[in-house]
């Protein structure tokens, strides 16, 4: 086999070669002509023991440069066990998939169909929806109103209800620092933020149990003409309460503001909109 | 620091919950996979510049994302490389996001001081601490395409599917591999 090719015989291995040898991505016909020769050179077995020298050395400090870095999987693997649960219960096949998935023989028909369908629920509606409705569908495009999860889940410190309930207001809430803010605004990619235009908030609420924390902490803008800062206040505030008088525990209250905290305003003050603020 | 907060993540989740909701074939499929690939990943992320933070979180996506893929019956085919290839491209995006450049090299000077295995006697200690700072020093000069080939390959995957992961060719993924190694070679002295 080796005579049918004669550059690896009369001439030595190249580098590219060797490596793809060590690396077994050779074929094994390749392969085999280079460990022929291997037995037969010693220059080259030198250089590729230069090449493994070199993988050894480099894993080593590959690993000790970082490995020394990663916290312990304990934590993330219960956040991440959380995270998926929600996913799971907010992300069933939904029945209208399945039709489109059963119903459907090409997606072009399902498309159209889907289209029109839309089409007339919009006309419908638009058609039936009182004017106080159409006013409120900004709650639509109050997008900004709730945080990007992916940058915000939320943090918790370990924290017990009695002492939840029996810090005196002022201890827990905590301006953030000008640094923090700017890490903030930073993570959601807004430049030249105007303090008047964003509240940096957070999502769990130090007095439920919530930590000055980048993942907890997200510029909620003042513009938000329905789902606003306030509305968010009256939920901490209804949540808290909630807690010290035992009807919800402190886990199930945090998990629901940092899951969707308009589900959950709408979930305990039993309503779809906010309700007018007490002065 | 994150990992106090991942830790006390837990708490987050409704007694309820936890009782009720017994996870389902792909939740419990995806949990195998963190546990099996979340460290390699975190490694990749952080070789790409991202602090630990940024790259725990990174790696929570990534798995977040992987459920959302098998939950749509969607291929199982090589789901490292895919793991690796989704990784790759968020923690990029994460990186522009937080408009961040690779500056590790006066930093990895003292990590191997940091970090040094505390088996061999001081003496030794010191020079392979040594070693190993002028070693990552001579990859920090690489090309970033050659550093991340050279970490994919570190972390197991074939030729192939660094090709895939980079979005380069073949061939190119094996001079990448040479040119490194090569110059490695020549830094360690053999």
């Amino acid at each position: 086999m080796l005579h049918k090719n004669p550059n690896l015989l009369m001439r030595h291995i190249s580098d590219d070669d060797l490596v793809r040898s060590a690396d077994g991505e050779l074929s094994s016909q390749q392969a085999a002509e280079v460990d022929a020769h291997l037995e037969a050179c010693w220059d080259c077995r030198a250089r590729m023991e230069e090449v493994q020298g070199a993988i050894t050395s480099f894993v080593r400090a590959y690993h000790a440069d970082f490995d020394a870095q990663l916290p312990p999987i304990a934590g993330p693997r219960a956040l991440l066990r959380t995270r998926l649960a929600a996913l799971a219960s907010e992300s069933p096949r939904e029945w209208w998939k399945q039709i489109f998935q059963f119903g459907f023989s090409s997606r072009p028909v399902a498309l159209v169909c889907l289209s029109l369908l839309v089409a007339a629920i919009g006309i419908l509606w638009l058609w039936h929806a009182p004017e106080e409705e159409l006013q409120s569908a900004s709650v639509f495009y109050d997008a900004e109103a709730a945080p990007n999860r992916g940058l915000t889940p939320g943090a918790t410190r370990q924290v017990t209800v009695n002492e939840v309930c029996s810090a005196p207001r002022e201890e827990v809430v905590a301006d953030v620092s000008v640094s923090l803010r700017q890490r903030v605004f930073q993570e959601y990619g807004i430049a030249d933020a105007r303090p008047e235009d964003y509240e940096i908030d957070y999502l769990i609420a130090p007095r439920l149990g919530g930590t000055e924390d980048l993942r907890n902490l997200w510029p909620e803008p003042y513009r938000a003409r329905v789902w606003n800062a306030h509305v968010k206040d009256a939920l901490e505030e209804r949540l808290h309460e909630m807690v010290c008088h035992g009807q919800v525990d402190l886990a199930t209250a945090q998990h629901d503001i940092a899951t969707d905290w308009i589900a959950a305003y709408k979930k305990y003050f039993h309503t779809n909109k906010p309700l007018p603020l007490s002065s | 620091m994150p990992a106090s907060s991942y830790e006390s993540a837990s708490l987050a989740m409704p007694s309820s919950m936890a009782a009720s909701a017994r996870p389902s074939r792909v939740e419990q499929e995806v949990m195998g996979l963190f546990e099996e690939f979340r460290g390699p990943l975190l490694r990749y992320s952080l070789s790409l510049g991202l602090s630990i933070h940024d790259a725990e979180e990174v790696i929570q996506e990534v798995f977040l994302a992987l459920f959302r893929h098998l939950h749509l019956d969607r291929s199982r085919r090589n789901l490292r490389g895919w793991l690796f290839r989704v990784t790759h491209n968020l923690a990029l995006k994460q990186r522009l996001a937080n408009q961040i450049s690779i500056q590790r090299t006066a930093e990895d000077a003292s990590v191997a001081e940091k970090h040094a295995d505390p088996a061999p006697g001081p003496e030794e200690q010191a020079s392979a601490a040594q070693r190993r700072g002028h070693l990552l020093a001579v990859v920090e000069a690489l090309p970033e395409i050659d550093q991340l080939c050279l970490g994919l390959r570190a972390e197991g995957l074939r030729y192939r599917e660094i090709a895939t992961v980079l979005g380069m060719s073949l061939g190119s993924v094996s001079i990448s591999l040479t040119r490194s190694l090569s110059r490695l070679a020549r830094a360690d002295g053999r």
